[in-house]
């Protein structure tokens, strides 16, 4: 369980984050919606530490994230898995790099475990083999977003984290991550047998929200003005959220 | 009104490069930090050093080629017939290997290496890569600056004791072979004429390797502190050039002073 409590942070002396306070369910699907340039970012980024709020606490499963030191947070570091707005992939790597990147560093398995691990996470995100000899830039938007997917999960993560994950693919690429996304969740509790399959992500696409959120949180200008399932959310307060203060009428 | 805009200009300035100082040094720190953990970043290091390799050497054989020869027209043509060929041979030696082909390389490398670097650790924070090493668990100094840092300042000695023995032969070669201004055995008895061990150290081992250091340590820290996009990241590389350019022409006087 993630509680976040008060969390606040400014740049340049404007207030981004307006003291949220949000707790974050074992195994649930939250999504935070939000138009753009609301804090969506800078929310998902603190709840990893990779922004550090100028106030407010983060606890995960009781442990005060922001207080401890950097080495200490590593344990719970690693079992977070981040998929990046813009990817991320490491552009002097290729995918088969890429994605071994984390098993080679933190795990004791064999080059030909690992090449296993990565066969199968390329599976996962349903691509093939040919991809791996590839760089990031020899890719597209859509297959960036699938590998940088198969990253995350290569690590076999509790909490999961997604930044927009659906912006700038088409339809069928967004199909694709909604599937990844409820894939995740099954593959955990099915095969490798774990419990905790926490899933945050934040997002504008209402479409996303519909398809697989357990509870919804709706930020606006770094506050959180709704909590709640889904179908509770009114078509009123959706609007008010996405009100640009352009008038139809004219 | 005037002097108070400039007052508040090199106020700012000045605090700018205080704090530049203190985030740069916090570098250095932290890659200190690293350094215990150096299995664990082996790849990391091994292919910096690599790649290191590839990126200079073929720079450093022929600037030194011509560095050596340039030095060896200019000695022999500023000797008079008074002086004997072996004292000035001693001169174009010493010249060479313990000022000319270091500081000359260390700059070229400047530009070459520590914008690339810069333009290198840029593009990946602007991109949000090295935020992506964080959330995969591992430390970007670590993974990233602490190799970089110690393949300069392992392969700048190295490169600039071959590029001194390039430049050295190419003299001999020119002096003793093609032409016979002098012949070789007084080449040899030139060249080993007021030998001191230290300066050889100096110029060949502690010099490069301080040099590697910034070249380093200076891409690293405008890599590190990238904003704005393309833009920033060729204002990055820029810095990175002119700073560790800086650096190294003065830490060449002053490392004398202080050393020899
Ligand atoms: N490093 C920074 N320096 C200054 N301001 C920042 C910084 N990061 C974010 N902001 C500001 O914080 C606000 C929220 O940014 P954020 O990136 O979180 O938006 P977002 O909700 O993720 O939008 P989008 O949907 O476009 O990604 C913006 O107004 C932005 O200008
Ligand atoms: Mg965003």
């Amino acid at each position: 369980m993630i509680e976040v409590r008060e969390l606040s942070k400014n740049y340049n002396g404007m207030p981004v984050l307006n003291g949220i306070d949000l707790d974050i369910n074992d195994n649930e699907t939250l999504v935070i919606l939000g138009p753009s340039g609301q804090g969506k970012t800078v929310f998902i980024k603190s709840l990893v530490r990779l922004i550090e709020p100028d106030s407010g606490t983060i606890r995960y499963d009781g442990i005060d994230v922001l207080t401890l030191p950097k080495r200490k947070f590593i344990a719970i570091q690693k079992k977070i898995a981040f998929v990046f707005q813009d990817n991320a992939l490491f552009d002097f790597l290729n995918v088969k790099e890429n994605l071994s990147l984390y098993l080679r560093m933190h795990s004791k398995l064999s080059e030909k475990e690992i090449f296993k691990e990565v066969l199968r996470a390329i599976e996962f995100v349903r691509m093939n083999e040919e991809v791996l000899d590839k760089y990031p830039e020899e890719l597209s938007g859509g297959m960036m977003k699938r590998i940088a997917i198969a990253r995350a999960i290569i690590q076999q993560p509790c909490y999961m984290f997604y930044d927009e994950p659906t912006t700038g693919l088409d339809e069928a690429n967004v199909e694709m991550v909604v599937e990844l996304i409820h894939k995740f969740k099954k593959r955990v509790c099915k095969f490798e047998k774990r419990v905790c399959a926490t899933v945050v992500i934040v997002t504008h696409d209402i479409h996303l929200m519909h398809a697989v959120s357990d509870r919804v949180v709706l930020l606006k200008e770094g506050k959180i003005v709704f909590v709640g399932k889904k179908e509770e959310i009114s078509e009123e307060s959706l609007h008010r959220l996405y009100d640009t203060g352009v008038r139809d009428d004219l | 009104m005037q002097t108070k805009i400039i007052f508040e200009n090199v106020g700012g300035r000045t605090i700018d490069f205080f704090t530049a100082i203190y985030e740069a040094w916090q570098l250095v720190i932290d890659s200190i930090k690293a350094l215990p953990h150096i299995w664990f970043y082996r790849r990391q290091v091994t292919e910096q050093i690599y790649v290191f390799l590839v990126k200079t050497l073929p720079i450093a054989a022929v600037i030194s080629i011509f560095v050596g020869l340039g030095a060896m027209i200019q000695g022999t043509y500023q000797s008079s017939a008074l002086i004997p060929r072996t004292y000035v041979i001693n001169v174009i030696f010493k010249s060479t290997i313990i000022e000319l082909c270091p500081i000359i390389l260390s700059l070229i490398l400047a530009g070459k290496l520590g914008a690339s670097l810069a333009a290198e650790l840029g593009s990946m924070k602007i991109s949000e890569q090295v935020e992506a090493l964080e959330t995969m668990s591992l430390d970007p100094v670590g993974f990233l600056i602490m190799p970089r840092i110690l393949a300069g300042m392992i392969m700048l000695p190295i490169i600039i004791i071959f590029a001194n023995f390039l430049a050295m032969f190419s003299v001999f070669f020119i002096a003793s072979i093609a032409t016979d201004w002098i012949s070789p055995k007084e080449f040899l008895s030139g060249m080993q004429m007021n030998y001191r061990a230290f300066e050889f150290y100096f110029g060949n081992l502690i010099k490069p390797a301080v040099n590697g250091f910034f070249i380093a340590l200076v891409g690293s820290y405008f890599g590190m502190r990238t904003h704005g996009g393309a833009l920033g990241v060729g204002r990055a590389a820029t810095n990175a050039v002119v700073v560790s350019a800086i650096l190294i022409v003065f830490f060449d006087y002053y490392l004398a002073r202080l050393l020899l």
